[in-house]
């Protein structure tokens, strides 16, 4: 250490003229040495630091035909890109034209309101339409006034099932009395 | 070998001599590299170290900053070459390091720096009581530096390091020259101010 150092610690006023200005006790810092080692610590620390990026090698094993593996990892790589470009592609849907449903016309029972003054309500939900009414139950459509006749069909069927079986057990008979 | 196969096997591999060649000349150049480095530490760590010190006010956090300035230029060594003033440059990398740990610090109490200076300050032919009562006004200067704005006491600070110019100052900060000059001038003014408020 200097004596001009330990001067300006005891000189603290005349730094910038008459007026202190602080500027001694900033220099005083300023010249401070450095702690010793300081440059052998720094070293070691820079030679213990990691030197460079690494780069991720092929295997020694696989280094001599490389040429083979860059050839198969390239059309890996094709087949790979190649498969998802059609698999979305074959996903995608065409769009469909869209269905119509005619309504079958409304038609004025006689004697009931009319529709001429009447507002009409649109469709909120877009859900199926019938365009035809359900057909009915087949009882309904025949009517009751053809039931019995399939009764009788019916049994008429029975009593002919019945003679048949008949007939065969006294075509069985005979033989046997014979 | 078809043509197109020894077309690119003209192009995609590399002689072996080529290979050798540059695998030498990249060692030379490491080895370059790192006795620059070692030059460098050796040369401005002192000076390095006492920037830190002076924004920072702790031995041991000043030589890390200096670590991690020096850990910064080995990371960028390849553009060692095309630093004009390597000094200046170190000395900004630190300043830049000390300001952001300085920033990210808690605020130390007066108390810490009286002690510190006084450990730290050299004393030597001075009685017990003149470095007590010396390391309290260094104390109080700094905290009336600490009251300085930014960029005025950044200035100041760093006029203090007789090995800079101006225009080195400036260049640190990334002004210009007059700003330093004006700066410097206000940063007095209001030095002087806050110490006689103290004395008063």
């Amino acid at each position: 250490m200097n004596p001009s150092n330990q001067n300006s610690m005891l000189n603290l006023g005349a730094s910038h003229g008459d007026r202190d200005t602080g500027e001694d006790t900033l220099r005083l810092i300023a010249q401070l040495p450095a702690p010793r080692g300081l440059v052998d610590r720094v070293q070691a620390e820079l030679r213990a630091a990691p030197r460079r990026a690494r780069v991720l090698a092929w295997p020694a094993a696989l280094r001599s035909d490389g040429q083979w593996m860059r050839s198969a990892a390239a059309a890996a790589i094709v087949f790979v890109v190649a498969g998802g470009g059609w698999g979305v592609y074959s996903r995608v849907q065409q769009p469909q034209p869209a269905r119509v449903i005619v309504m079958p016309p409304r038609l004025a029972a006689p004697g009931s309101f009319s529709s001429a003054a009447a507002i009409r309500t649109p469709k909120t939900l877009d859900g199926p339409v019938v365009a035809n009414p359900a057909t009915t139950k087949a009882a309904e459509v025949r009517g009751p006034d053809k039931l019995p006749a399939l009764a009788v069909q019916k049994a008429s069927r029975r009593l002919q099932a019945g003679a048949t079986k008949e007939t065969s057990i006294q075509a069985q008979a005979q033989p046997a009395a014979k | 070998m078809s043509t197109s196969q020894a077309i690119f096997a003209g192009w995609m591999e590399i002689p072996n001599s080529a290979v050798n060649q540059d695998a030498r000349s990249q060692t030379e150049q490491a080895a370059a590299e790192e006795a620059t480095l070692v030059a460098l530490v050796s040369q401005y760590a002192g000076t390095l170290y006492r920037v830190a010190f002076s924004v920072l006010r702790n031995p041991a956090d000043a030589e890390d900053a200096v670590q991690e300035a020096f850990l910064r230029v080995l990371r960028h060594r390849d553009t060692l070459d095309d630093v004009r003033d390597r000094r200046v440059w170190l000395i900004r990398i630190v300043w830049n390091i000390v300001l952001d740990r300085k920033r990210r610090a808690k605020t130390r109490p007066e108390t810490d720096d009286v002690s510190e200076l006084a450990r730290v300050l050299p004393h030597s032919g001075l009685s017990a009581e003149e470095i007590a009562s010396a390391a309290q006004h260094h104390a109080r200067v700094l905290a009336c530096v600490d009251q300085l704005p930014t960029k005025e006491r950044q200035v100041l600070m760093l006029s203090a390091f007789e090995e800079l110019s101006s225009v080195e100052i400036a260049t640190v900060l990334d002004i210009s020259e007059s700003s330093v000059r004006s700066r410097l001038f206000r940063a007095r003014n209001l030095m002087a101010g806050l110490l006689n408020h103290e004395r008063k």
